[in-house]
């Protein structure tokens, strides 16, 4: 317990902590924010442009979407920040979003993660790990 | 095709949006593709206000006055999305008429990329502060296994090397019957206590410059004059002795449980280091240290007993009864005596 704390405590000297506790992100693995902020940016045009699901987005100002959108997919892909699942039912509670749009924006996202090239085992994860947030970003009686 | 033709399809081909302006009635003369796309194509006799119609006129004509040059921003909605359109207005002149010259910049893009990065900003400075608080938690940790120049040393070089110290006093104490009062007690009342006690001692250490090293079981040992060197070693530890013995008395006094304890002092040389690789702790080794741990066993309940050797140190400030000399094991034989509380303390002792 002491050898681990005093190894995490030299990793921290170096700023390494990220690194050491998740090995194998995928944030740091496809080369971290320089590489994601190209996936926000294609993500966010992708979903204003839906036609889908781009109206619920439609009266959000572009920051406050951005904002929300960088921290998404930096917490999707293991980066340096983490969506609590009530943050993520607070964000989304007055969209009224349907399954559907749900399948859709998942659909948009990893066509967006394929599209930059991540390799498909990867897509796989992300995939995975916003459908577990499923029952967050829906409303509780969504159809 | 003349120097005309070729400007206009200039204009024309450019990814800037272009409107030119009359300026006496604000009338739009011509624009390009990008622009009619942002705000539409103009009508025959269409005026900029009607066409941009968050402009101030009067804001671009003192501009214009002013510095020659208007710069503003438009956000028009395009489908979903805001679109953020750069305006600089400037003036230009030909055959006799005066003109503006309206250039439209689409930096939606650049606005997103500005969010983006205060938006990751955020997340990657409260994430260094929480590594910073993290940090901190685990130096707090470490310090309170080795002394400070210990840990720096371990910090900067990853080992610490055993350090001789020619001289430095030690306080070592024991409880009368711990094994005992440990039998007969639950093992968590006994941690309580051993806690709440050694937890005062560690205040007290401190407020006397001493070090605690090491609790073992019942036993504390604690020292002074390392690892920084102090001249008044010796008062040190006969301070913090003395008031452990006083904390103890006042502390009988109200609590259900009674402790007595034995006090040794000791002095002399010891190296200090950090002991074992994966279990790293801190520990002090020497003659001051044995005969410390050796005092404290001959030392009756509540009293405090240290060699003669420290009597030069301790004369002024506490009151000393010679015990004679004692054969000590491993030592032979020396001289002791007990050390209480001088004058001065106890008289301030009675008044609290």
């Amino acid at each position: 317990m002491l050898s681990r704390l005093i190894y995490y405590y030299f990793r921290l000297i170096d700023h390494e902590l990220s690194s050491a506790v998740m090995a194998d992100a995928l944030f740091d693995k496809y080369g971290g924010f320089k590489f994601v902020s190209r996936i926000v940016l294609s993500f966010y045009d992708k979903v204003l442009d839906s036609d889908q699901v781009g109206d619920h987005f439609d009266g959000i100002d572009m920051p406050r979407l951005i904002d929300h959108q960088t921290k998404f997919i930096a917490s999707l892909l293991g980066g340096p920040i983490s969506y609590s699942d009530e943050r993520l039912k607070r964000a989304h509670a007055s969209l009224n979003l349907t399954h559907d749009d749900f399948d859709e924006v998942r659909r948009l996202l990893s066509e967006t993660l394929a599209d930059h090239g991540i390799e498909p085992q990867d897509v796989e994860t992300v995939m995975a790990e916003i459908e577990a947030r499923r029952s967050s970003i829906l409303s509780d009686d969504a159809s | 095709m003349s120097i005309t033709a070729i400007n206009e399809q200039l204009l024309r081909a450019i990814g800037v949006g272009i409107a030119i302006v009359r300026c006496e009635d604000l009338q739009i003369l011509f624009t390009n593709a990008p622009f009619s796309e942002w705000f539409g194509t103009p009508g025959l006799d269409a005026t900029l206000p009607e066409i941009l119609q968050d402009i101030v006129v009067d804001d671009i004509k003192a501009a214009l006055h002013q510095e020659g040059r208007y710069a503003g921003e438009l956000s028009i909605k395009r489908k979903r999305r805001t679109l953020i359109i750069a305006l600089s207005i400037s003036s230009a002149s030909a055959d006799a008429q005066d003109f503006y010259v309206v250039e439209c910049q689409n930096i939606t893009r650049i606005r997103e990329l500005e969010s983006m990065i205060d938006s990751y900003s955020t997340m990657v400075e409260r994430n260094t502060r929480e590594l910073e608080r993290e940090k901190e938690r685990v130096e707090r940790l470490l310090l309170n296994l080795m002394p400070r120049t210990v840990y720096e040393e371990f910090k900067t070089f990853g080992v610490v090397t055993p350090q001789l110290y020619e001289s430095v006093s030690v306080v070592m104490l024991d409880f009368v019957d711990f094994t005992r009062f440990a039998a007969e007690h639950d093992p968590t009342v006994t941690l309580g206590e051993l806690n709440d006690i050694f937890t005062a001692f560690d205040r007290i250490a401190e407020q006397y410059g001493c070090e605690r090293i090491k609790t073992i079981g019942d036993a504390y040992l604690a020292v002074a004059g390392m690892p920084e060197p102090s001249p008044d070693h010796a008062r040190a530890v006969a301070n913090c002795a003395v008031r452990f013995i006083r904390y103890l008395e006042r502390r009988n006094q109200s609590h259900q449980y009674k402790w007595q304890a034995r006090i040794g002092l000791g002095t002399g040389s010891a190296v200090g280091s950090v002991v074992g690789i994966q279990k790293y702790v801190y520990d002090v080794f020497g003659s001051a240290v044995n005969l410390a741990s050796r005092l404290q066993g001959f030392a009756n309940p509540m009293c405090i007993v240290a060699p003669d050797a420290m009597k030069e140190f301790l004369v002024d400030e506490f009151q000393l009864v010679d015990l004679g000399k004692q054969e000590i094991r491993s030592f032979g034989e020396i001289r002791l005596m007990r050390v209480s509380p001088g004058i001065e303390l106890a008289r301030k002792a009675r008044q609290f």
